[in-house]
């Protein structure tokens, strides 16, 4: 493949491939955070928060420590499995896994609670089993929230670039998304290049803005 | 209701703890600027991190130097940002000349030290050699610096072309942000190999030097340093480049590993 085009197509499976890991996993955190009370709650509220707040190299520095190869788990997986996750796109998909999961959640917990609970008792009371009354009832009253949310997250995993560049590293034909592509033409002082993927980054970052602005319920309906 | 104003209580606190941040700022800034001599900034290739403190600190004249430590290619694009930079030292020729092209140098180029590159791996690496680089198994890598930034990068792939193996290696290689990024890998164990300087492998323990490049097929890697207009101090530049092709200067950066100039 062209080696500029590579990013670009790399960057989108990548960014959808991480919305695919992010989007079950993300809405199953929110529901539980909304609905069921356990002692927990708390920790996970901070926990989910922490990709956001933390600076990128921590997430770097920590899924190269977990998941390298001689990480507890990387160890363990390349052992047992023969799999070997650093320098792969698969790496790069945790990094921006990792990095989008607070943003679904932050987006899918408000949906779920903004949800009136006599709609989810309604369900209940006519027979559906609780899981039934999730799929028929919860998710298509929060499903604005979670398409925001997908979207959102879509966004910030194609964005992803610290973790990326400490856990998958800048592998050309491999793990050169766009972002690590960008930061590379910036430092060759190649602004042609780099501008290529700003213009592109920046269009799909407008189209993104303006597609959540539209799923976000607006205030007071 | 009072949920609502504890939160504007929060806000309040957090502004007042922002403006409290900057207040205390001030005064230092004003300190700066009543100080006499003015700081020399230097620009600094990462591979100059582990000897530069000790040859500021013979310098010992007046004034203060400070570094900022980059990839060459990184710190050429920052100095033609405007970055207050009074000279650069970089580990390659290029990024010099090209600041020189653009007006920004000041005075001759001049070559500080020189560098060897040397094959590095993990301390359980298996034996390997820059000219057996083909036989790193498909899965595993070989990390060198990105060529386009990274001289220590770019000379390793002028190595590897002389080689001939360069090609064959491509879907073998990852990239490095800097030369101590490239060392990190190796340190970790996640790659088979990595080119670094030989300067970079000093009292590190957790690897081991696996081969040396030869001039057959490696390029000189050098030091260079130029004055440069941009700074507040570009006489405190051009006298520390100067002091930096002394015998003291260089004492300092063979004990470091660095070939002469």
């Amino acid at each position: 493949m062209n080696p500029q085009l590579f990013p670009i197509v790399l960057s989108f499976g990548v960014a959808t491939a991480a919305m695919v890991m992010v989007t079950p996993i993300g809405t199953g955190i929110a529901w539980v955070q909304a609905r069921v009370p356990h002692p927990l709650r708390r920790a996970v509220d901070v926990l989910v928060l922490l990709p956001i707040v933390l600076p990128p190299t921590v997430i770097g520095f920590l899924l190269v420590v977990l998941f390298g190869r001689q990480g507890i788990f990387g160890s363990q997986l390349e052992a047992i499995l023969g799999v070997r996750l650093i320098f792969t796109p698969w790496a790069a998909v945790i990094a921006s896994t990792v990095a989008a999961l607070p943003v679904m959640v932050k987006a899918a917990q408000p949906a779920f609670e903004a949800i009136p609970r006599e709609l989810e008792d309604v369900g209940r009371s006519l027979g559906l089993s609780p899981i039934a009354v999730f799929f028929r009832v919860s998710l298509p009253a929060a499903r604005r929230g979670l398409l925001a949310g997908m979207v959102l997250a879509f966004a910030r995993a194609m964005g992803e670039f610290g973790g990326t560049l400490m856990f998958a590293g800048n592998k050309p034909g491999q793990t050169n998304t766009m972002p690590l592509e960008l930061f590379a033409a910036y430092q060759a002082g190649d602004d042609a290049r780099a501008f290529l993927y700003v213009a592109i980054l920046v269009g799909f970052a407008v189209l993104v803005a303006i597609a959540a602005g539209r799923l976000t319920p607006k205030e007071g309906t | 209701m009072s949920a609502r104003s504890f939160t504007r209580g929060k806000g309040f606190l957090a502004a007042a703890a922002i403006a409290l941040a900057f207040t205390a700022c001030k005064p230092s800034a004003s300190e700066d600027a009543a100080a006499p001599m003015p700081e020399t900034t230097v620009a600094a290739a990462t591979s100059l991190r582990n000897v530069l403190p000790a040859l500021i600190a013979r310098y010992g004249v007046a004034g203060k130097i400070s570094v900022t430590y980059g990839a060459s290619g990184d710190l050429r694009k920052q100095v033609e940002g405007g970055a207050p930079i009074d000279l650069v030292l970089f580990a390659s020729r290029k990024p010099v000349e090209a600041l020189g092209e653009k007006g920004l140098t000041d005075g001759e180029a001049v070559r500080i030290a020189t560098n060897r590159l040397v094959l590095i791996g993990p301390a359980n690496a298996k034996p390997l050699t820059f000219k057996t680089l083909d036989t790193i198994p498909a899965g595993d890598h070989l990390a060198i610096g990105d060529p386009g930034a990274v001289p220590a990068g770019d000379y390793a792939k002028q190595a590897l072309q002389k080689l001939g193996s360069w090609d064959a290696l491509q879907d073998r290689i990852v990239f490095g942000g800097d030369v101590a990024g490239v060392l990190a890998y190796a340190r970790r164990g996640e790659v088979a190999g990595a080119i670094v300087y030989k300067t970079e492998t000093q009292g590190i323990a957790d690897i081991v030097v696996l081969d040396e490049a030869s001039d057959e097929y490696a390029p000189t890697a050098e030091v260079i340093g130029a004055a440069t207009r941009g700074g507040t101090s570009l006489a405190g530049g051009k006298a520390f480049l100067v002091w930096l092709a002394t015998p003291d200067a260089q004492k300092i950066l063979a004990d470091a590993g660095f070939g002469p100039r």
